[in-house]
């Protein structure tokens, strides 16, 4: 069996899974009291963006690991790893303005979360966008290996933004320093769709890696 | 209690539809060239 057939049956089960998730969420998990039910679209939003900044994080470790060692399964797997994070990025960018529509009061709102978040995504467009424009392989790892570093850069700033800066967007309530602010029940339903968003990417990433290794034995050299 | 339940289904359509679909594109993806 391929890496991408392999891919492909982590996905369905990580759908399924997300299934599981969603039922969780939406049947045996308590209401939040001030936000309502508006507040259950944080188990996809925070996941979605956990898996967007894993994804570009990953990509930024390829991207060093390929300029040291001019492996080109690092630039490949970055390559796999940027599509497939554009994906979940899109995810986090479309639930949280459907979930700050009814709390804030607005769709959108330019401050250092979201504007940053922005960026990720089209840092995420603007890296296959750069591969798409570069034709000799040596050269395409090269550039989209520096653009991939400088996602990783910008990783801090997003986490760190609602410290840094004035900012409506919610405080990290798992990744901190001290306990998670959650009673358990939500607790667990989010850690279970943590866990889930994250299997999603190894699946997705495998199809995508395998695919284009593929491609690349396919029409020779293996680069 | 605010009534928002609307927003939540359609986040979670959203979510389900792009993660759903992506599914799909990369099922149907040829690994040749």
């Amino acid at each position: 069996m391929t890496i991408a057939q392999r891919g492909r049956w982590v996905s369905l089960v990580a759908l399924i899974f997300l299934a599981g998730v969603y039922v969780r969420a939406l049947v045996f998990t308590p209401e939040e009291r001030t936000q309502g039910l508006a507040q259950k679209i944080f188990y996809v939003h925070v996941p979605a963006a956990w898996s967007a900044m894993l994804a570009m994080g990953l990509v930024g470790l390829a991207s060093i690991l390929f300029l040291m060692m001019k492996d080109y399964r690092y630039d490949r797997f970055a390559a796999a790893s940027a599509e497939v994070g554009t994906a979940f990025s899109l995810v986090m960018l479309t639930t949280g303005p459907i979930w700050a529509k009814p709390v804030w009061g607005t769709w959108w709102t330019w401050d250092a979360r979201l504007t940053l978040t922005l960026f990720l995504f089209f840092l995420f467009v603007g890296y296959q966008l750069l591969r798409g424009a570069v034709n000799e392989t040596s050269l395409r790892a090269r550039y989209s290996a520096v653009l991939g570093i400088c996602g990783l850069v910008l990783l801090p700033f997003i986490h760190l933004s609602v410290y840094l800066f004035r900012t409506l967007h919610p405080m990290p309530i798992v990744l901190k320093p001290s306990a998670p602010s959650l009673p358990p029940s939500m607790l667990i339903t989010l850690l279970s769709s943590f866990a889930v968003f994250t299997l999603l990417y190894i699946g997705f990433v495998m199809q995508v890696y395998g695919a284009a290794a593929a491609r690349d034995a396919a029409v020779g050299g293996g680069r | 209690m605010p009534q928002n339940g609307g927003y939540m289904v359609a986040a979670y359509i959203a979510a389900a539809a792009i993660l759903v679909g992506y599914a799909v594109v990369l099922a149907r993806r040829k690994p040749g060239p």
